[in-house]
């Protein structure tokens, strides 16, 4: 969230500045009045949005998915997991832990890719503000044709590295790369 | 705008009654959405002023030549790789892309833009690399970018064929 702060305000300064250098202060106040309206068209949707996260939140623990992981095998888990990624709340540093500690549960490898990509490319709590804030025709656009990245995902892992389990293929990454992997 | 407001009231209306009903827990999801949108108001509206500077500033000739519909493949190679570097959260990429979709870009090259920052971002990069290893972030950043740049590519062939 502050990397994102910091990197939208220094872009903004500088985009400021570069209006003003091309169009000087009209530009600047034609940019701004944009900025405005776009806001308050989106302002009641965007308190929706956020309504609609924290339910999200509360309803669907990590609890709750990791049962539904754990629940069906095959093509059947592929689907079910993405899904379960797409419906999984929080940010990067609440998932990666909570996908790492799949290891520790003797999960398939193809179970740990089609969550992985379910969460990047689904993400359903991202997806009142995408209506919000582009629109709810490209939004559904979207959705329909990245639908089958995450389960396309799951079946390649599937057909390359079988049942083997989640924790002796991201181990034995870990250990040829000699990354830091010790987040137990 | 009237009718996506509406919709998205109504399911959140409906979430509060599921939650309400299921676990008892709908103040608290209240909470949850208020203390996100308070925490990440200084990001939107930061992102709201960067969308409304990048209209007013993306040169046509540009949006002509890389972006739009007629920019053809170029505008989902540029979209993806614009999605790959982007390295920003949500609240702020989105008004990003509704900026440079109202500019005049492509519906290929905005599908690719999402699929890049969705499947690419290389702000994951910390996260993955220190989770699974550099090789497995190497290796899934490889075997995405195909992906991402066929989601741009279908958007585009929609585009020019129904649109």
């Amino acid at each position: 969230m502050k990397q994102s702060l910091i990197i939208v305000y220094i872009t903004l300064v500088l985009l400021i500045a570069a209006a003003f250098l091309a169009g000087g202060s009209h530009l600047v106040a034609e940019g701004l009045t944009l900025s405005i309206k776009s806001a308050g068209r989106s302002a009641i949707m965007l308190i929706a949005s956020f309504v609609i996260t924290g339910q999200l939140n509360v309803l669907l623990t990590p609890d709750v998915l990791e049962k539904w992981l754990k629940r069906f095998n095959g093509l059947k888990a592929i689907v079910v997991s993405a899904a379960a990624g797409g419906l999984f709340p929080g940010g990067p540093f609440i998932y990666y832990p909570f996908i790492y500690s799949f290891k520790d549960k003797n999960l398939p490898f193809y179970v740990f890719i089609s969550f992985l990509f379910g969460k990047q490319v689904y993400d359903f709590a991202r997806l009142p503000m995408e209506i919000t804030l582009v629109s709810w025709d490209l939004t559904l656009i979207r959705y329909l044709i990245t639908l089958p990245i995450p389960i396309l995902a799951g079946l390649w892992a599937k057909r390359f590295f079988g049942d083997k389990e989640t924790y002796m293929l991201i181990m034995k990454a870990g250990d040829k790369d000699d990354s830091n992997n010790d987040h137990s | 705008m009237t009718q996506t407001t509406i919709i998205l009231s109504i399911a959140g209306l409906t979430l509060i009654i599921i939650n309400a009903k299921k676990t008892g827990r709908h103040y608290e999801g209240l909470k949850a959405g208020l203390k996100q949108l308070i925490d990440t108001g200084p990001l939107i509206i930061g992102a709201f002023l960067l969308a409304g500077m990048i209209e007013v500033l993306i040169p046509s000739e540009f949006v002509q030549n890389w972006l739009s519909r007629e920019a053809g493949i170029k505008g989902v190679i540029f979209g993806s790789l614009g999605g790959m570097v982007l390295g920003i959260g949500p609240y702020a990429f989105f008004p990003v892309v509704s900026s440079i979709w109202a500019s005049g870009a492509g519906l290929g090259t905005l599908v690719s833009l999402i699929a890049g920052w969705c499947l690419l971002n290389l702000s994951r990069m910390s996260y993955e690399a220190a989770f699974f290893g550099v090789k497995f972030f190497i290796r899934k950043l490889i075997y995405s970018i195909p992906l991402s740049l066929a989601a741009g590519f279908i958007a585009y062939l929609l585009e020019i064929s129904i649109m």
